[in-house]
């Protein structure tokens, strides 16, 4: 009798085991920890973990690791969980070659944070990255706060199709910003222009301050720059580049040829390369861009100088840094009344002013194999995306860092000393999030807008909502690794950098020429086989 | 002694190229020097050649007023002064007995340290060793990894050569050791090379960082130019602003300049002293052997 | 029985007037074996899978024999690039930046004024100081197409403008010059220290045989620091397929990508930015290999000509 009931008990696991198949055999794989109360979610005895944090070593900073906000994660983790929180400070500026350091000697910390997913990848390869996804599945319950804000799509963003492993998952990008298109709002005024809505008005514009130099800019009309850019061509000419991308263009496209961070890949992008071409030849670009490196501030210098017309930057880039922004350095050497305003010019095929904005995705947070710790580390990235510590992080002391106005606005304040933010919203700690988040985004669009002091909000908010609007964002397609991208991130983007720069300046009949030169260039190094494998990859697990 | 017309006219042609040579290093150091000092103000308006306009000495203040700065300042000094005499110990350790023709081993010690001058396997591996030495993060780990550079042996032993072996000889018949030798008649002897090896090495010590930005995470022992080098990365890393969409709140070029004077003046006080060494005729003329 | 005995006599003797020596050398070799041998050992993940994570025993070979990383990098055209780019740069660099510390050595011992001599030797080494991202951004100052102050001048002048950096032909001079003026006067003072040895008293002679300046630095001063300069030379051929990083990526652009591209910046792209270990090491290795290669060969033929060489 009792031999039977066993056998049929053995039979039925077997049969769970072929049904359910790896899912199964994941949660069992992890042991249920006895020293954990999942009710309380805390443990009986005091774990430790340590986590990364950025050094950025700014003049006048706190230790990145021992600060008024570590200690109020210290104390909070310890109460909350009874874990005990420690950190590791890693230089920002050589990350990458430091943890390589820590992993090879085995002190990498519990928490590890990177930009760039391939090296995750890398790592995870010579099997030095723990798979999360187990853990997250099996502790859902207890991470409401981590699951709430990063929910299924940034948990799982990384999963690997065919092994279900998840090698590190992504922060949310919470102010989703890009681009924006600048002119010089008195510019218009003086000449009598209305702003731009379309290429040609934005076009006859450039046109008219290179003929009206002398009006604009007396004495220094030969230092006149209708329109600048940098090397980094993609990021810089964004809006009108892909303003050439067709409407029509698929989900599948997106996924094919987005691998490029600068979707220079995309459709027709060569057109719009072409418009640059001849503005450059027409002298409508500052002849020198391809000159200066990244860190160089003498575009930047020409800006304030009030040489330069119209640009494309960063979401919000003349009016950031307070005293040293552009903005106010214009204002300052032109007068009050010059100013920048973001416009919105450049329409697609179908009229549409389409921003194509990155995914909701920002830094990628995973597990070093050497992590004893997974559930301690992921009760700590619960407790950061907890709202109110987060916000706390972000906003920190009212009346030190931030004030309160009247209708609720958060104000920020510069603090020193010890309760000084050494990244902007405590950035560096608050891993799970990018971008300020009050609860309210009428709120916290307002309060974003009072972040640039001696610049009028009314600037930035502009700014603000042309920059995300008609935004379309590359889906999501899981396909695991894509083998031909190990290794090639900096490789592609050099060559893309070059290929769009030496297309530019290039004599117009020898366009076509150095474009497909260029082109074929970068499909040969490697290009092609990304494009072919993400396909290959993209029909294997979506179909046609 | 009397110099004829033509040599003397030789001596101005000569003085004039040397005056060219001159300014075109000076000029540009006076440039950097009034970058330092002006407002920015002018340097966005690229106003200053080569006097300061707008006299502002933000980022001197800046840094020297900061603890963690003049800290920084103090110790590289004491390091590099640490570091120069243990390198000059093992430099002159190193290079003395290979001068000795009869040494056996002589060629394959000489084989073998010229080898690691071209044979290196990079980061990984040192930080490892280091790990296991237990030497990260103290202190003693900006001093012992470099402690010797082939190069400067190679250099101090050809120097020793050009010694008379006559001077050793009799000293040996007159019951002195190799090491009594050295003390007494090599290294007096030396003055010229040791006073530039041991410059090498300072210079090297003081303007490195990239081995405490490794091997040494503890903040206390970060050389200066480590400090200055994360400054200047803090403001301009447009790549990082790209990422993070912001820029850390940074200061603004005028700093960059004045890093630069950290670097040069140092040196530029101790450079003179060491002149004296290099006077004519301090060493016994060089026989060919 | 009576040979052994010499023999062992000569030892005793020969270990009793040098043991101080070895005992000098021990702290040296020591040096040697940890910091810079053991370390080595590393060097064979140029043929192998490289992993962070176990150690070089433990890593599986590469494929192709472990000679898949050099096959790669030898397909690349951008490394071949590299290498004819390193190669150029390094022998226009020997060619006039090796004898210009040479001449200006020279030309300051000539010096009668003895304090503008001091004045010319404290400035001349300052450029030496200066970081390459400094000197990029001066010599964009400079030498700009359209701000530059030297091409300003020159269109002042009613000259076209001279594009220093913007054209591969004219950058690759530029950035010889900028080599040379950096290191000109750091280089020099190893000359001048050798100078200083040349004894007084072969001046002395040479005046009395009637012997003009010219004369005199031709019998006197150079043969006086010829082992110097033959060293440096053996010493700097050594050196011809290394590669400085900083100094072509601060000067680099997109214009003259063509001639800037050298091995260093392709294996900061390729392999350090890629996380290819593998691949780094294997082009340092080929690296070492051939600049070993240069100096075996630059000392033997240093040897033949009756000069001393590096070992």
């Amino acid at each position: 009798m009792a031999r039977g009931r066993l056998g049929w008990l053995a039979a039925l696991w077997l049969v769970a085991a072929l049904v359910l198949g790896p899912v199964w055999t994941s949660w069992a794989a992890i042991p249920d920890d006895p020293d954990f109360d999942p009710v309380a979610r805390r443990f009986r005895t005091t774990r430790e973990i340590t986590v990364e944090v950025y050094d950025r070593s700014n003049p006048g900073g706190s230790r990145p690791e021992d600060n008024f906000y570590t200690d109020f994660i210290k104390e909070g983790m310890l109460r909350d969980h009874n874990v005990r929180v420690t950190f590791v400070p890693v230089p920002r500026w050589t990350e990458v070659e430091v943890l390589n350091n820590l992993l090879a000697a085995g002190d990498a910390p519990d928490i590890a944070v990177t930009y760039s997913y391939p090296t995750i990848q890398t790592y995870a390869n010579m099997g030095g990255v723990i798979d999360l996804a187990p853990y997250l599945e099996k502790y859902k319950d207890v991470l409401p706060n981590l699951w709430g804000l990063l929910g299924e799509d940034n948990l799982f963003w990384n999963r690997d199709p065919g092994t279900g492993r998840v090698w590190a998952i992504e922060a949310l990008l919470f102010q989703n910003k890009r681009i924006n298109t600048f002119v010089r709002e008195d510019w218009l005024k003086k000449l009598g222009l209305p702003e731009p809505t379309t290429l040609e008005e934005f076009e006859s514009m450039l046109r008219a301050f290179r003929d009206n130099a002398e009006l604009l800019l007396g004495p220094d009309a030969d230092k006149m720059i209708p329109y600048s850019t940098s090397f980094d061509v993609g990021w810089r000419n964004e809006h009108l580049l892909l303003s050439f991308v067709p409407e029509s263009i698929t989900d599948k496209e997106m996924f094919v040829y987005g691998f490029d961070d600068r979707r220079f890949l995309f459709p027709n992008y060569k057109e719009g390369v072409r418009k640059l071409n001849q503005w450059y030849n027409e002298g409508l670009i500052w002849r020198d861009f391809p000159l200066y490196g990244p860190g160089d501030t003498t575009e930047d210098n020409l800006m304030r100088q009030g040489f330069v017309g119209a640009f494309m930057h960063n979401w919000d880039y003349p009016y950031r840094n307070g005293e040293d922004s552009i903005q106010v350095g214009l204002q300052r050497i032109v007068g009050p009344e010059a100013a920048f305003i973001a416009v919105e010019p450049f329409n697609n095929d179908a009229g549409i002013y389409r921003k194509y904005l990155s995914p909701p995705i920002d830094r990628k947070i995973f597990f070093p194999i050497t992590n004893d710790e997974p559930l301690a580390s992921l009760l700590y990235l619960d407790w950061i995306s907890k709202f109110e510590n987060r916000r706390f992080l972000q906003i920190g002391e009212e009346g030190i860092t931030h004030e309160v106005l009247p209708d609720g606005t958060i104000r920020a304040l510069a603090a020193t000393g010890d309760k000084i933010m050494n990244s902007p919203q405590n950035i560096d700690y608050t891993l799970t999030i990018n971008g300020l988040d009050l609860g309210d985004p009428e709120l916290t669009a307002r309060s974003i807008a009072l972040n640039y002091p001696g610049v009028d909000s009314r600037y930035v908010e502009r700014a603000y909502h042309i920059t995300s609007n008609e935004a379309r964002y590359t889906k999501n397609f899981q396909v695991g690794e894509v083998k031909a991208e190990e290794g090639m991130q900096t490789v592609l983007r050099d060559k893309r950098d070059l290929l769009l720069q030496r297309a530019i300046v290039a004599r117009p009949e020898e366009f076509d020429r150095v474009w497909d030169a260029g082109f074929a260039d970068y499909l040969r190094s490697g290009g092609q086989a990304i494009i072919d494998e993400r396909l290959q990859k993209y029909e294997q697990y979506y179909g046609e | 002694m009397i110099k004829s017309r033509r040599t003397r006219i030789g001596d101005y042609v000569i003085a004039f190229i040397c005056l060219v040579i001159v300014l075109t290093c000076l000029l540009p150091m006076l440039h950097v020097l009034a970058r330092s000092l002006s407002a920015s103000e002018a340097l966005i308006r690229n106003q200053v050649t080569l006097w300061p306009k707008g006299f502002n000495f933000t980022a001197y203040r800046l840094v020297l007023s900061d603890a963690k700065y003049t800290w920084s300042l103090l110790w590289t000094g004491i390091l590099t002064v640490i570091y120069t005499a243990v390198a000059m110990v093992m430099t002159i350790l190193c290079a003395y007995p290979l001068t000795y023709e009869k040494l056996k081993g002589r060629r394959f010690i000489n084989a073998m340290i010229l080898f690691t001058m071209y044979f290196n396997a990079g980061t990984i591996p040192m930080y490892l060793l280091l790990k296991d030495l237990g030497l990260l993060n103290r202190p003693a780990v900006l001093v012992i990894p470099n402690a010797l550079s082939v190069f400067n042996v190679i250099i101090m032993r050809s120097f020793f050569y050009t010694i008379p072996t006559s001077l050793r000889e009799s000293a040996e018949i007159d019951g002195a050791g190799p090491v009594t030798v050295l003390l007494r008649i090599y290294l007096p002897l030396s003055k010229p090379v040791l006073a530039t090896l041991s410059l090498f090495y300072a210079v090297a010590r003081w303007n490195g960082y990239s081995d405490a930005l490794m091997f040494m995470n503890d903040r206390t022992y970060h050389p200066i130019q480590l400090l200055l080098y994360n400054i200047l990365r803090s403001v301009t890393a447009i790549d990082v602003a790209t990422l993070e969409g912001f820029r850390t709140p940074g200061l603004n070029e005028t700093l960059q300049a004045a890093t630069v004077m950290f670097a040069t003046v140092p040196i530029l006080l101790v450079y003179p002293w060491l002149q004296r060494y290099f006077i004519a005729g301090a060493t016994l003329g060089a026989v060919r052997e | 029985m009576v040979l052994s005995s010499v023999k062992a006599r000569r030892a005793v003797n020969y270990l009793r007037s040098y043991w101080t020596l070895y005992l000098m050398l021990l702290l040296p070799i020591a040096y040697f074996v940890i910091f810079r041998y053991i370390p080595m050992t590393y060097i064979l993940i140029a043929f192998k899978k490289y992993s962070l994570f176990q150690s070089v025993w433990e890593m599986p070979w590469a494929d192709n024999y472990g000679f898949e990383y050099f096959i790669r990098a030898f397909s690349s055209r951008d490394f071949l690039n590299a290498v004819r780019n390193t190669v150029m740069l390094n022998v226009l660099d020997l060619l006039i930046g090796f004898p210009a510390p040479i001449i200006f050595a020279l030309l300051l011992n000539e010096l009668p004024f003895r304090r503008f001599k001091r004045f010319t030797q404290s400035v001349t080494y300052m450029p030496h100081f200066l970081s390459w991202i400094i000197i990029a951004g001066l010599a964009l100052q400079v030498f700009a197409p359209s701000t530059g102050l030297v091409n300003v001048v020159l269109r002042r002048l009613g000259f076209d403008p001279i594009p220093f950096l913007n054209h591969p032909t004219w950058w690759v001079f530029t950035y010889v010059f900028l080599g040379v003026w950096r290191n000109l006067g750091w280089n020099t003072i190893i000359y001048l220290a050798a100078l200083t040895g040349v004894n007084p008293e072969l001046y002395e002679a040479a005046e009395i045989d009637g012997a003009n300046r010219w004369q005199k630095i031709r019998y006197v001063t150079l043969p006086g620091i010829q082992p110097t300069i033959v060293t440096l030379l053996i010493l700097n051929l050594g050196q011809i397929l290394s590669s400085d990083f900083d100094r072509p990526y601060a000067l680099t652009n997109a214009l003259v990508y063509d001639v800037s591209n050298v091995i260093a910046t392709y294996v900061y792209t390729y392999g350090v930015r890629g996380l290819q270990f593998s691949l780094t090491t294997a082009i340092g290795l080929f690296q070492s290999v051939v600049c070993v290669i240069f100096l075996f060969t630059a000392n033997a033929l240093a040897k033949r000509y009756g000069e001393r060489g590096i070992w």
